[in-house]
C-alpha cells in the first residue's frame, strides 16, 4: 500500500501547513480546518482531474469549498499540489496579504469565493449543468458541513439536482456533529440524513472521513456510477482532527491555543514531518 | 415592454448558442415560444430563487450568459446575498430580468410591489441598473446590453406601459437621454422608468404655472450619468427626481449623491413614495393618482417645491 502512505504522508504535511498558517495568528477556524484535511488530500492529489500547470483546462474537475471557512485547509492542499508557491501561505489572514480566511477565486485553484453557507452546492450545479449540455466530462465537487445543512438553498438545490439528472455533481458532507453553537444534533437536527437525501433522489455512500482508502472507494464509485442520479458522500470526521485536544471539540472553531501548547504543537508536527 | 425583452432575448439565445434562461416558475402566455425553441436552454427553475441564482451562477463561471426572470421581489430580495456573493462578487455576465417595478401590480399589493430594488442593487459592486420607460426604450437597451458582460438588473414594468418614444433614438447605456429640452427652462426632471409617461403629461401642466421644464430619462439608474446631471442642472432654480421607489436610497438618492458633490446645485425634490407600506388597494393608475404620481399629481407637489425657491 505504498501510495496510501504517500497519501497519509501528505495529510501529515497538510495539516503542518494548516498549523503552521494559523496557531501563531490564533486565528479561528482551527478545528473546522483540519477536520477536512483527507478529504482534501483524497480530492486533489488521487481522485480529481486536474492540472495546476493548466487550472483553467476547460474540461477540469471542479472542487467547491462551501464550508468557505475552512479556506486555511484548502490553500495548504492547492500549494502542496503545485498550485502555487507554499510561501504565500505566509500571506494568510495578515494585513495586505493575499489569502483571506474564508475562500477566496484571488487565489490560484480556488474555482468560487465562499463565506456565507449554502452557497456552494446551486453554484456547483450551474457549473455541471453547463458540463452535462456540452457534454463535457467534468466533475463537480463540493465540500458542504453539517451544520449547513440547515440552509434552506441547499434543500432547493437537492431537488434541482435529481430532477435534472446531474450525476456528475458529487457532493461530500463533512459530518462532524457540530456547527457554530453546538451540536447538529441538538441545534437542528438533520438526521435520518441518509435517508433524508435518498430520499432525494441522491446515491447516498458514507465514509470514513480520515480514512484515505475509504474516502478514494466512495468517491472513485461516486465518479464511476452508472446511475443517473446525483452523488452524496457522508463522511464522518472529527472536528479539530490532529491536535488531541482540539478534537471533536465545537470551540475549535474559535479557539486560540496557549503559548505552551503553540510551541509544542509545532514542534510535535515538525518531528513527525 | 416585455414582449419587447422577451423578443430581444430569443433573438440572442437564437445566435448564441451559449447562452441560458432561468424562470422562477413564471412566464405563463410569455415564455412559451422561448421554451419551445430552446427545450435544453430554458428551464424553469421551480420556486426556489436561491438555488436559480446560485445555478446561473454556475452557469456563468463556466463561460454562459445567463438571464434570470422572476418577480422582482422574488428575484432580488429573496436571493439577495446569492446575487452579492455569486454573481456581483465574481463578476459573472448574468441579467437578473425583474418584473412589475414600482407599483405595476396594483391590486396584488404590498407583496409584489418593487418600491426597495434600486436601494438594495445599486451598492452592490459592477452591478449595472436598466430602467427603460417603454417598449422602444427597452428594445434599445437590451440590445446595447446585450452586447456587454457582466451583471445587470433589469427593471421591467407589467405590460403595455404608454409609449413614451414614438421612435428610435441614439441609446448608450450609461448615458441619460435628454427627452425635451425647454428654451426658457428654470427647472429639470429627471425620470427613470414607466413613470416618465406621466412626467410627459405633466409638461404642459407645469408651463401653464410658469415652470419651463426639461425632462431627462434617466434610464441607466447605475452607473449614473453624473456628467449630465450636473451639467443641466446648472443654474436651475429647482431639480426634481421622479421614480416609483420609496424616496429611501433609490434613483433620487442617486441623483442626491451626484448633486451634493457639485458648488452651488440647486435644490433636489425627491419624488417617490412614502416610508410606509401601502395598504390602500387599487389598480397601478388609481395607486398613482392615490400617491401623487399622476401627472396632475406630480405638478402639484413640483409647483409646491418651485414656489419655496
Ligand atoms: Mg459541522
Amino acid at each position: 500500500m505504498a501510495i496510501d502512505n504517500k497519501l497519509d504522508a501528505i495529510a501529515h504535511q497538510i495539516r503542518y501547513e494548516i498549523i503552521k498558517m494559523l496557531v501563531p495568528l490564533e486565528s479561528h477556524h482551527i478545528g473546522c480546518s483540519l477536520g477536512i484535511v483527507e478529504i482534501l488530500t483524497a480530492l486533489y492529489f488521487e481522485v480529481m482531474n486536474i492540472d495546476p500547470k493548466n487550472p483553467e483546462d476547460i474540461n477540469r474537475d471542479y472542487f467547491i469549498l462551501s464550508k468557505g471557512h475552512a479556506g486555511a485547509s484548502l490553500y495548504a492542499t492547492l500549494a502542496l499540489r503545485g498550485f502555487f508557491d507554499k510561501k504565500l501561505l505566509s500571506q494568510y489572514d495578515t494585513n495586505g496579504g493575499l489569502l483571506p480566511e474564508h475562500a477566496s477565486r484571488v487565489v490560484s485553484g480556488v474555482e468560487l469565493s465562499t463565506g456565507s453557507l449554502g452557497h456552494g452546492l446551486p453554484v456547483g450545479l450551474g457549473l455541471a449543468l453547463s458540463a452535462k449540455r456540452d457534454k463535457r466530462p467534468n466533475k463537480v465537487f463540493v465540500l458542504m458541513s453539517d451544520g449547513e445543512l440547515d440552509e434552506g438553498s441547499n434543500w432547493e438545490a437537492f431537488l434541482f439536482a435529481s430532477q435534472h439528472k446531474l450525476n456528475n455533481v458529487i457532493a461530500i458532507i463533512d459530518k462532524n456533529g457540530l456547527q457554530g453553537f453546538g451540536k447538529t444534533e441538538e441545534v437542528i437536527s438533520v438526521e435520518p440524513i441518509k435517508e433524508k437525501l435518498e430520499s432525494f433522489g441522491w446515491a447516498v455512500q458514507e465514509a470514513d472521513g480520515h480514512d484515505l482508502q475509504s474516502l478514494k472507494k466512495a468517491m472513485t464509485e461516486a465518479q464511476n456510477s452508472q446511475s443517473d442520479k446525483p452523488n452524496i458522500i457522508i463522511a464522518k470526521t472529527i472536528k479539530g482532527r490532529g491536535i488531541p485536544f482540539f478534537e471533536g471539540k465545537f470551540e475549535s472553531h474559535y479557539y486560540s491555543i496557549s503559548e505552551e501548547k503553540k510551541a509544542e504543537l509545532l514542534s510535535s508536527f515538525n518531528k513527525k514531518s | 415592454m416585455r414582449p419587447g425583452i422577451i423578443k430581444a432575448v430569443h433573438n440572442h439565445m437564437k445566435k448564441n448558442k451559449d447562452s441560458y434562461f432561468l424562470t422562477g416558475d413564471l412566464g405563463f402566455s410569455v415564455l412559451e415560444e422561448l421554451q419551445k425553441e430552446f427545450p435544453t436552454r430554458v428551464i424553469n427553475m421551480g420556486v426556489a430563487e436561491q438555488n436559480m441564482i446560485g445555478v446561473a451562477s454556475g452557469l456563468a463561471l463556466s463561460g454562459k450568459k445567463v438571464f434570470v426572470y422572476s418577480i422582482v421581489p422574488f428575484v432580488t430580495m429573496r436571493c439577495y446575498e446569492q446575487i452579492r456573493n455569486d454573481i456581483c462578487y465574481h463578476n459573472l455576465d448574468v441579467m437578473i430580468i425583474g418584473l412589475g417595478g414600482g407599483l405595476s401590480y396594483g391590486v396584488l399589493s404590498a407583496t409584489h410591489f418593487a418600491l426597495e430594488d434600486f436601494a438594495i442593487m445599486r451598492p452592490l459592486p459592477h452591478m449595472n441598473i436598466f430602467s427603460p420607460s417603454d417598449e422602444m426604450e427597452a428594445v434599445l437597451g437590451m440590445e446595447a446590453l446585450l452586447n456587454r458582460q457582466g451583471p445587470v438588473y433589469v427593471r421591467v414594468g407589467k405590460k403595455s406601459e404608454p409609449t413614451v418614444y414614438e421612435k428610435p433614438f441614439s441609446f448608450t447605456f450609461g448615458k441619460a437621454n435628454i427627452y425635451s429640452e425647454s428654451k426658457r427652462d428654470n427647472i429639470v426632471i429627471f425620470a427613470t422608468g414607466p413613470i416618465l409617461s406621466e412626467v410627459v403629461k405633466a409638461i404642459p401642466l407645469l408651463e401653464k404655472q410658469g415652470i419651463m421644464p426639461t425632462v431627462v430619462d434617466v434610464h441607466t439608474v447605475k452607473p449614473i450619468d453624473a456628467k449630465l446631471i450636473e451639467r443641466i442642472s446648472a443654474g436651475k432654480t429647482l431639480a426634481v427626481s421622479v421614480e416609483e421607489h420609496y424616496r429611501i436610497g433609490g434613483f433620487g438618492s442617486a441623483v442626491a449623491e451626484v448633486l451634493s458633490q457639485v458648488v452651488g446645485s440647486p435644490r433636489l425634490l425627491i419624488i417617490g413614495t412614502d416610508d410606509r407600506f401601502i395598504k390602500e388597494l387599487g389598480n397601478h393608475d388609481y395607486l398613482r393618482e392615490t400617491f401623487g404620481l399622476s401627472a396632475s399629481g406630480l405638478t402639484d407637489q413640483i409647483v409646491k417645491a418651485f414656489k419655496k425657491e
